[in-house]
């Protein structure tokens, strides 16, 4: 069953064509890696299916429903919201309130604080719950923001390079957890920079170059195709190694 | 020790400096304006600490509050806690008033957006002479003295009908703190479209805390018009002695926490008073020029306000059992 349908999606910021006729959609419960190289517009790309960005022209369906021009928030009540690649957290207060905050979109205080502390326990974070946010290291920014976006209780859920910066075993750890969300029916939209981890979880990779979606496929298919591989992967693969 | 020792030790202290002043004093008076304006502080400090919405323009509400409950004492003889919730009602309404044109702006923007509304309503009030008086003010016609008709002959009843409002507004702004609209008034604060993407509606939330922070203003206002017994529009919608008074008595204490207010008006209202019993006879300019300078050193040696003091004490005395 189709859960995200986009059609034509397509944005212009001045002289720059940052998203042009993006087309694709994805079924339930599928892992989906959105690769590119920097600047091909991945993360303008999920700013517009959460809301964040109005698109000039296109649509985008959440479960049959159009949220094109919808607010971030109604998106997140619809079911899809996303983290932020360079980690937008409530610095000032602890992790536990960071991730509690985004439980009181479908809870009260009392049950959205034993939501989060299910979130933190998932990403392993619990034990750090009352440590105030902006005295995290990175790699530990981005697993709250997981946490957090997971709090909302997403159909879809949108993660922007959760896994820059992990040594290999907390990305082990994520991938993990990124395929037990799967399981529990949550659908993903992956960015994420690291090929071998893409490869690794992706049922489906799309390629974005320049705005344009340059190729959908399975990971098989990706990795042996000649545009991609000109476009992104020879050149990135040398630069992310 | 327990959480709530320090919080009632502190009001059993408020409610005897009352019986320690002499009620014809000068000082009984002081007493009264730093209990009204930590209250007015913390009201400010529901849309201005925990949103971090710096307005300088919370005068217009706590003047249509003075106005309402004055004029319809005057004019109908309806008693000032009657009043008091109707400038409740129209305090909330100018609140929607502003909020809804400033809501999308931020930091130096909203403050200014809102400094200009209190100053609109300055001058709208003194030329509006048919209902305000205009500028050569308005009395609040004198009752019988007792606490159903809100008038006292002494100003000791003042004191503590201001500070029963100090624990109220306090009290509310401890709930709204701990509810689920503190939080999502925090994470706008921190962060605004991360706060949108993880599902709360800015705008919505920034509403309803102008809304209930204007309302309380306004209901302060009914008060202070109480004890000044004769005020003029120049005075309850004053930019500086009202606005940029209660933002800086809750800057200076310490915003977003219930005790920033409190340390701030205790600090700023009776310094200003000493200031001007001081120098005011030798030569007028200097006790602003020593307050500002005070002010200056304080803000610099602490930046984020008393309440940091009361944490680093407890951190160096009460480690063990924090």
């Amino acid at each position: 069953m189709t859960v995200l349908d986009v059609r034509g999606v397509s944005k212009r910021f001045g002289g720059l064509q940052a998203l042009s006729d993006v087309t694709f959609s994805v079924g339930e419960g599928q892992i989906v890696g959105l690769i590119g190289p920097n600047g091909a517009g991945k993360t303008t790309f999920f700013s517009t299916l959460v809301g964040l960005i109005r698109p000039d022209r296109g649509s985008i369906a959440l479960d049959g429903r159009s949220i094109v021009g919808a607010k971030p928030h109604r998106v997140a009540a619809y079911g899809m919201t996303k983290t932020f690649q360079n980690v937008a957290l409530f610095g000032d207060c602890t992790v536990l309130d960071n991730v509690l905050t985004a439980g009181l979109l479908r809870h009260d205080v009392q049950a959205a604080r034993d939501e989060a502390c299910r979130s933190l326990d998932r990403v392993g974070l619990l034990a750090i719950a009352d440590k105030q946010a902006d005295t995290l290291s990175f790699p530990e920014r981005a697993r709250v923001e997981l946490a957090r976006a997971l709090c909302t209780g997403p159909k879809v859920l949108l993660l922007d390079e959760v896994m820059a910066a992990l040594n290999p075993v907390e990305m082990r750890e994520i991938m993990t957890l990124i395929r037990s969300l799967r399981d529990d029916g949550i659908t993903l939209l992956v960015v994420e920079h690291h090929m071998r981890a893409i490869m690794a979880i992706c049922d489906r990779i799309l390629v974005l170059n320049f705005g344009k979606l340059l190729a959908d496929g399975t990971p098989k298919e990706i990795a042996g195709h000649p545009e991609v591989i000109e476009a992104y992967l020879g050149q990135s693969m040398e630069k992310h190694r | 020790m327990k959480r709530w020792m320090l919080p009632l030790t502190a009001l059993a202290i408020a409610l005897l400096l009352p019986l320690l002043l002499d009620p014809r004093g000068y000082w009984i008076r002081v007493l009264a304006f730093t209990f009204l304006f930590a209250a007015m502080a913390q009201a400010w400090n529901i849309v201005g600490g925990l949103a971090n919405q710096t307005s300088l323009g919370h005068a217009a509400f706590f003047g249509i509050g003075a106005y309402t409950s004055t004029v319809l004492l005057l004019k109908f003889g309806i008693s000032p806690w009657i009043g008091m919730i109707a400038a409740a009602g129209l305090g909330g309404v100018a609140a929607f008033a502003i909020a809804i044109p400033t809501m999308r702006l931020q930091g130096h923007y909203f403050a200014l957006a809102t400094l200009a509304f209190g100053e609109v309503l300055r001058v709208v009030a003194n030329v509006w002479t048919s209902v305000t008086g205009g500028a050569s003010g308005i009395s609040v016609p004198f009752s019988s003295p007792s606490l159903l008709t809100y008038s006292f002959k002494l100003l000791r009843p003042h004191a503590y009908v201001a500070l029963a409002a100090l624990v109220i507004v306090t009290v509310i702004f401890e709930i709204v703190r701990r509810s689920a609209m503190g939080y999502r008034l925090r994470a706008i604060k921190e962060n605004p479209a991360a706060a949108e993407v993880i599902g709360i509606d800015t705008a919505k939330v920034k509403l309803q805390a102008a809304i209930v922070s204007g309302m309380l203003m306004a209901m302060l206002g009914t008060l202070y018009a109480q004890v000044a017994v004769f005020f003029d529009p120049d005075t309850v919608f004053s930019a500086a002695s009202i606005s940029i008074r209660v933002a800086l008595i809750a800057i200076l204490g310490g915003i977003g926490t219930p005790v920033g207010p409190i340390l701030g008006a205790f600090f700023i209202i009776p310094l200003e008073e000493l200031m001007n019993d001081w120098f005011s006879a030798s030569a007028a300019g200097l006790s602003q020029l020593t307050f500002g300078l005070i002010l200056i050193a304080v803000i610099l040696w602490r930046p984020r306000g008393f309440v940091t003091l009361f944490k680093s004490l407890s951190s160096r005395f009460g480690g063990a059992s924090a």
